[in-house]
Formats: structure tokens, C-alpha cells, sequence
């Protein structure tokens, strides 16, 4: 039991000590930074009172944020149970690896002049756009299936965001990402690792992936904030900014099922879910519906299930229609998006 | 000057100190405990006809290699002196001496007479080849076809018969008799007593040259514990730098009886070395080396009185931890050789695909190949039934490579010719070999892993992170 508990803190101290993960001290001091120069340069606030509005007591001691707290120490609890149950993603690489011996009844090596650089940053290149094309298709399924919107609603309940908001997610929500990286990891090292053979590895800054760490520590983190950062019209075509996401979890309903990228915009782009930041933009974060109080665990642990029960039982009773429509609230959201002409893709 | 004198004094203890405490970890001058011994011997330890044994399979597999192609009875008849015969005059063919590393001995009389291997190889019939041949039978035909090959290559059938002489009598003789014999039954309270000499007149008691026996087969100098790893390995090499570390004496010349290293040890010391100082670090060889000399200092402390049942248990529990370190250094060698041979299928495929010449890559993929057969074999010849390991070992690798006709030795006629059928495929046969280092892990729980077809991806896996928390975009 105790050996339990000092792992369960141990993994608590590693989401700030590990620059894998996206709260690492370093990403959060980045972001501060990132933030202080904007309200002070651009907003034209002095320090002190950058700070205040940037730490202040209505964001982060705010109902919504607290729940996004316990959830984070929650959670860490139930995916330490849960992950080690999942397949892992070295014994999917191996099935792959091995199944290709057969596909390709042998091993051809690729490349073989290719110098080792080139290899790590191509490597590191096409994992990190499998890995994040793979979140946004996720992503928009979590939104557009009625099922798993279910429970990525509890995402979308947070009122106010901080950094900590990225850990509000149900469990479920959490199964389905760690599957969807074992099976990308494992497809992107299987294949690598049979063409090019043990010239592959990542390009890595402190242990993360490089690209990944560019993007945290370009102030990932103010993603979940208040604070609001544009990359402009073209390079929001590219990347998705601060702002773009802030618009994913606006209650506006022009502003829902937009922007489900995670580094890159070009597959909202190319999805037809683009939605570039405007000049002004005032958003109100939260708003679907719940039946119970939106922050109580209660609510955000149990309602999804009771939700998913009542579609399956829709399911059931041979309503398909009623499961396969989006959600009402998100339905009507959609319909009043048309109505009020804010087409795809556009700003 | 009462300075000078304390210094002195303490300089002299200090030498004495460590002189005695070298001698304590050499295998040697263990004393006489034969009770009403008069003969002239003033150590127990004798182990010269292991290592005459040692020189004979050194000798053998050169002899194995130098075949033109063509029928030569001669050679097959000198083969067959240096594993069945027992006759004086036989030279020592390897090693030999080499630049400056200086061997004392040139013929196997001067090290031992009257020695042989076959009366020592495996009795049982080799679960791994057809025929229900026994472990002599088998080294007998392959003497046969090595007599025949050109510098002991097959082409035809893909098999390298020095390789696989060699490393099947590393076990069926060297680890066979030491770890089923010596350290097995020889260790039973009747057997060989440790109150009686070994034989009449010897200097040794039953149980002590018993245990010097076994020692005597893993070939390895006697001041091992002195020695890094390393060094072990560039004594087998019979390397410059391995000279110094092997010439213990400073006579000038490497004595093959106690200074120098073969297979056994060269095999355990080369995996110690290959990851020495890493993350997965072996001590084979040290291990067994010290499991020896412990079990020696207990006999020579025994001063010739039968064995308590005690002893003979803390005995057992050395002679355990050699025979279980020794099956791995095994396992360890035919995991090597499993990866060397899936690494030599990809450059073939390679060079085949593109229309390029795979003579000199096949020849290394045969060595290979048949230094996995030799070692996997040798691994089934100790005292542990491996049962289904062993069934899916010899399924996986088969009797024969996979050859670029696509065919593949299947089986062999009792006239002893080789029969072809269609061959595995090609990927798969690959699957084959890494699926034996999975085998091989599960079931020795390997470490050195030398040539790990996978162990790679395992690594940059580990790089990659993992999902143990939930978070969201």
C-alpha cells in the first residue's frame, strides 16, 4: 500500500518534472513569460498587474478549476490501474514487425546510404504528424459521435481554463487517447524499424520528442487560459494558436465543433473545421448541458455513463436515428451556426 | 632508522598480504589431503587431461577447415585421430603460437596422454538431427562431410562444419561431462568420497579431482578472478595485449594447462565484456570461475575427510550455480548467433533484390547458421530435459539453413546423404530466428542479448513516453 502511494506521488510529480508531459515546470514558466510580455507589451499592463489578472482568484480558485484539480489527482489514480491493463504499444510494434517479415517475405532495408540524422528527423517528423493527425480525427469523432460525446463533454464543461484544464477528461476519454498513441507509436516504430533497421531513433530536447517541445514550449499551456494569442490569419491556416483553441471551447454555438487540432491547423484546414481567431473576440467558455451540478464529480464521473446508458438503450429499442444524430444541444448549436451563416473554414 | 624499519615492515606485510591474497583467488597449489599419501605431489589440483581435450577440439575444428572439395581419406583419418584416437604424437594444430604470444606446449602428449573426445561426448541420441544419432555419431558425420567440403564449406546444403563440430562439442563434451558428470552425480555421497584418492595412488581425493575435472572443462586460467573479462577474451584471441594477462609466471610462455583460455570461458568472458559497464552487465564468467574456487577451498578445508552432508550440499549449491550460469552462457550464444543470421537474411534479401553477387554474404550466413546449430545443440546436452523448449528450438531453426533456391536439408538418409524439400519461407525462416531469442529470453532470462533483432525497437520504445496519465485537447 505504501509502495502504491509513493508511486501514485511519484507519477504526480513527474506531470511537472517530465518534459514529456505538458504541465513540465519549464512549459509553465514559458507560458508565464509568454503571457507577462503579451499583457504588458501588447495589452500595455503593468507587471503587477499583469500578474494579478493572470493569476487571478476567479480563474484559478474558480469551481471549474478546482474540479479540473481533483479530476488531475483523480484520474492519475484510475489510469495507473487502467494503462498497465492496456495492450502495450512495444507488443503491438512486435505483432506489426513480425507480420511484415510475412507481407514482405523478408526485410527489405530502405535507405541504406541515408545518414543517421536524416533518418531520426524523418522518424521524428512522421510520428509527430501520424501522432498529431490521429488527435484531431479523435477529437472531432469525440465531438460528432453521440456516444463519445457523452463523455468528452466533461472537457467542454470547464468555465474557466487553466493549464491544468488539459487533465479534465473522463476516464473513458483517457483510455481512448493512450489507445489511439499505442497504436500510432506502434504502426510508426513497427514500420520505421523494418525499412530502416536500428538507425531510427527520435530527435529529442530533454527526453521529448523535439517538435513536441517547440510547441510546449511556445506556450502550449496558454491554450487552456485566458489569455489570448493570435498567430494571424496565415499562420493560424498552419498552427492552431492559443485563440483558435479558446474558440473550441467557446459556448458560442457559431464557435462549436471548430478547431480540433492540437499543434497543427492544417487538418482542421483540410477538414473543413478551420476557424481563425478574430480581432476582439470575447468567448465564454463552457456550456453543455448537464443534469447534475457541472463540477461536481458526481456529475462528471457518472453522468457520462448515464448519458451513454440512455443512447444505448436508444440503440435498443431500434431508434437508431436518435443515437446517430449528434447530440440535441449540439445539434441545435449546429443549426443555429447555419442559420447564422458562418460557414467552414472561414473566420 | 626506526622509521625506516617501520616502513619497511609494513611494506614487507603489505606484499605478503597481497601475494597471499592473489593466491586465493587462483585455482592452484590447493595441498595434498589424501590421507597416507607418499607420493612426490605437493598439490591436489590436476585437470591436464581436460585440457588436453581442450586442444584436441581446437585442433579438430582447424582440421575441419581445411578440406579442398575433394575426397581425402587422409584427412578424414587425421580428423578422426583427433576425436577418436587416443594415440601418442599428436601435434597441437590450435593454439598455437601466434606474434608474441608464445605457447609452452606443441603436442597434445605434452600436456596429457592417451585422451580422446569421442569416449566423452554425449551418450543420448541428439533430439536436434534426424536418425536418433548419439553425440559421437553425429561429430563422426560431420568429420565425414567436412572431409569432402572445400575449407569446411557446403555450399550445396549450407552448413560449415568446422562451426558446427566446434560448438556442439562445447557442450556435448566440455559442459555435458562437467555439468551431468562431475558436478551431478560425481557429487553423490558414494561416488568418488572425498576420504579416498580418486585412484590408487593419486594425490587427490575422489571429490576433489572430480570438481578439478569440471573446472578443467570450462577453460579458464587459473588466476581468472585476476583477470577482467576482457582480458579472458584476448587470451582465447591469443592477442599481444592478452600475452601479459595470460603469462601469470613470467616465464616467457603461455602454459596451456593453467594460463591459457578456451571455448567455455572465451564464450562466457566475450558476453561479460561485450556489455560490461552497460545496463544489462553479465558476470558470467567470474560467476562460475568464483563458484569453482569456492567449492575447491571447501574440498581442500574438508583435508581429505568424507564429506558431511552439509558440505555436500554447499558443494551442490556451487556446483549449481556454475552448471546454471554455464547453460546461459549457452543461451546467450545462440541468441548471438539467431540475430547474426536473421541480420546476414536481411543483407542477402538486399543483395539479391538487387541482382548483386550473395556468395561471400551466404558463406558468412552458413557460418552463422552454423554456429546457431552447434550452440543450440550443445544447449539441449547438459542435465536439464528442456523438453518443449528444446522441441521448438529445433522446429524453429530446422536441420538445415534456408538456402536461396528456396530449398532447405529436411532430413538425412541413413547412408548419410542430405535430402532437400521446399524450404520455409524466407520471411518467415527470419521470424524463426527472432522468435528463438523471444524462446530463449523467456526461458533463460538472457541478458547480454548480443545481436537482438528487436532490442533496438524495445529502446526506442522506451523513448517515446508513455500514457499513464489522462489528458486532452
Amino acid at each position: 500500500m505504501e509502495a502504491l502511494l509513493v508511486d501514485f506521488l511519484e507519477r504526480l510529480a513527474d506531470q511537472f518534472l517530465n518534459p514529456q508531459k505538458r504541465v513540465f515546470v519549464g512549459y509553465l514558466a514559458s507560458a508565464l513569460v509568454l503571457a507577462l510580455a503579451v499583457q504588458m507589451l501588447v495589452g500595455g499592463t503593468a507587471l503587477l498587474g499583469s500578474l494579478a489578472r493572470l493569476f487571478s482568484r476567479k480563474i484559478w480558485w474558480s469551481r471549474s478549476a478546482r474540479a479540473d484539480y481533483r479530476i488531475a489527482v483523480l484520474n492519475q489514480a484510475v489510469m495507473m490501474g487502467v494503462v498497465p491493463r492496456l495492450v502495450s504499444k512495444l507488443a503491438v510494434a512486435t505483432l506489426l514487425f513480425e507480420a511484415m517479415h510475412i507481407w514482405f517475405d523478408g526485410r527489405p532495408l530502405l535507405w541504406p546510404d541515408a545518414p543517421g540524422w536524416a533518418v531520426a528527423a524523418l522518424f521524428t517528423l512522421v510520428l509527430f504528424l501520424l501522432d498529431d493527425g490521429t488527435k484531431y480525427l479523435l477529437h472531432r469523432w469525440l465531438h460528432s459521435w453521440p456516444l463519445l460525446w457523452c463523455f468528452h463533454k466533461v472537457h467542454h464543461t470547464a468555465e474557466t481554463l487553466s493549464p491544468f484544464t488539459v487533465y479534465r477528461t473522463h476516464p473513458v476519454e483517457g483510455v481512448l487517447f493512450a489507445l489511439r498513441s499505442i497504436f500510432v507509436q506502434a504502426s510508426a516504430l513497427a514500420a520505421f524499424f523494418f525499412f530502416l533497421g536500428d538507425r531510427v531513433e527520435l530527435v529529442t530536447v530533454y527526453g521529448a520528442n523535439a517538435i513536441l517541445f517547440a510547441f510546449n514550449a511556445a506556450g502550449s499551456n496558454l491554450r487552456h487560459s485566458h489569455v489570448r494569442i493570435s498567430y494571424g490569419r496565415i499562420l493560424e491556416r498552419v498552427l492552431i494558436s492559443p485563440a483558435q483553441h479558446q474558440i473550441h471551447h467557446s459556448d458560442d454555438p457559431r464557435h462549436h465543433n471548430r478547431n480540433f487540432g492540437t499543434v497543427l491547423a492544417l487538418w482542421d484546414w483540410l477538414g473543413g473545421s478551420l476557424c481563425l481567431a478574430e480581432r476582439g473576440q470575447r468567448i465564454r467558455f463552457g456550456g453543455p448541458a448537464t443534469t447534475g451540478p457541472a463540477h461536481s464529480l458526481k456529475t462528471i464521473y457518472l453522468e457520462p455513463f448515464r448519458d451513454a446508458c440512455s443512447l444505448l438503450a436508444g440503440l435498443l429499442r431500434l431508434r437508431p436515428a436518435t443515437v446517430l444524430r449528434r447530440p440535441s444541444s449540439l445539434r441545435k448549436r449546429r443549426d443555429a451556426q447555419d442559420a447564422a451563416g458562418f460557414p467552414v473554414g472561414t473566420e | 632508522m626506526t622509521r625506516t624499519f617501520t616502513a619497511g615492515l609494513a611494506a614487507a606485510v603489505l606484499l605478503l598480504s597481497g601475494t597471499a591474497f592473489a593466491d586465493d583467488m587462483v585455482y592452484a597449489g590447493f595441498p595434498v589431503t589424501v590421507k597416507g599419501y607418499d607420493g612426490k605431489k605437493t598439490t591436489s589440483v590436476s585437470y591436464t587431461g581436460q585440457i588436453a581435450r581442450h586442444a584436441l577440439h581446437d585442433s579438430l575444428k582447424k582440421l575441419a577447415g581445411s578440406g579442398n572439395g575433394a575426397e581425402n581419406a587422409e584427412l578424414k583419418a587425421r580428423m578422426t585421430a583427433y576425436f577418436e584416437g587416443k594415440d601418442e604424437g599428436r601435434a597441437i594444430l590450435a593454439p598455437t603460437t601466434k606474434g608474441e604470444f608464445v605457447i609452452a606446449q606443441t603436442a597434445v602428449d605434452e600436456i596429457s596422454k592417451g585422451k580422446n573426445l569421442a569416449g566423452k561426448t554425449f551418450k543420448a541420441a541428439v533430439a536436434g538431427m534426424p536418425n536418433g544419432m548419439t553425440g559421437a555419431e553425429l561429430v563422426s558425420l560431420w568429420i565425414d562431410k567436412a572431409s569432402m567440403a572445400s575449407k569446411g564449406f557446403d555450399a550445396e546444403n549450407g552448413y560449415d562444419y568446422p562451426q558446427l563440430i566446434s560448438k556442439f562439442i562445447m557442450g556435448a563434451v566440455f559442459y555435458n561431462q562437467a555439468v551431468d558428470g562431475y558436478l551431478d552425480e560425481y557429487l553423490g555421497p558414494d561416488k568418488k568420497p572425498n576420504d579416498k584418492p580418486y585412484k590408487k595412488g593419486a594425490a587427490y581425493t575422489g571429490k576433489e579431482h572430480a570438481w578439478d575435472e569440471a573446472f578443467g572443462y570450462f577453460g579458464t586460467p587459473a588466476h581468472t578472478m585476476m583477470l577482467k573479462p576482457k582480458d579472458v577474451y584476448n587470451i582465447a584471441k591469443r592477442r599481444d595485449e592478452g600475452f601479459a594477462a595470460a603469462d601469470r609466471n613470467k616465464d616467457g610462455m603461455v602454459d596451456l594447462k593453467t594460463e591459457m583460455a578456451f571455448g567455455p570461458a572465451y564464450y562466457a568472458a566475450g558476453f561479460d565484456a561485450s556489455v560490461y559497464d552497460k545496463g544489462n552487465s553479465t558476470s558470467y564468467l567470474h560467476t562460475i570461475t568464483k563458484a569453482f574456487l569456492d567449492g575447491r577451498k571447501l574440498l581442500a578445508a574438508a583435508n581429505g575427510e568424507k564429506l558431511s552432508d552439509a558440505q555436500r550440499a554447499e558443494l551442490k549449491g556451487h556446483a549449481a550455480v556454475i552448471a546454471d550460469n554455464w547453460e546461459k552462457v549457452l543461451a546467450e550464444a545462440v541468441f548471438k548467433y539467431a540475430g547474426s543470421v536473421y541480420k546476414d537474411m536481411v543483407k542477402l534479401k538486399t543483395i539479391v533484390e538487387a541482382n548483386g553477387d550473395p556468395a561471400k554474404q551466404f558463406r558468412k550466413y552458413v557460418k552463422h547458421w552454423g554456429e546457431l546449430k552447434g550452440f543450440a545443440l550443445a544447449l539441449q546436452s547438459g542435465k536439464n530435459n528442456l523438453g518443449e523448449t528444446a522441441t521448438r528450438l529445433n522446429r524453429l531453426m530446422g536441420i538445415g539453413p534456408v538456402l536461396l533456391d528456396g530449398n532447405q536439408v529436411g532430413d538425412i538418409d541413413t547412408k548419410g546423404n542430405y535430402l532437400q524439400s521446399e524450404a520455409t519461407d524466407w520471411g518467415e525462416y527470419m521470424l524463426h530466428m527472432a522468435k528463438i531469442q523471444k524462446l530463449l529470453i523467456d526461458r533463460f532470462g538472457v541478458k547480454a542479448r548480443n545481436n537482438d533483432v528487436t532490442g533496438e525497437m524495445e529502446a526506442l520504445s522506451a523513448t517515446l513516453g508513455d500514457k499513464a496519465s489522462a489528458e486532452n485537447d
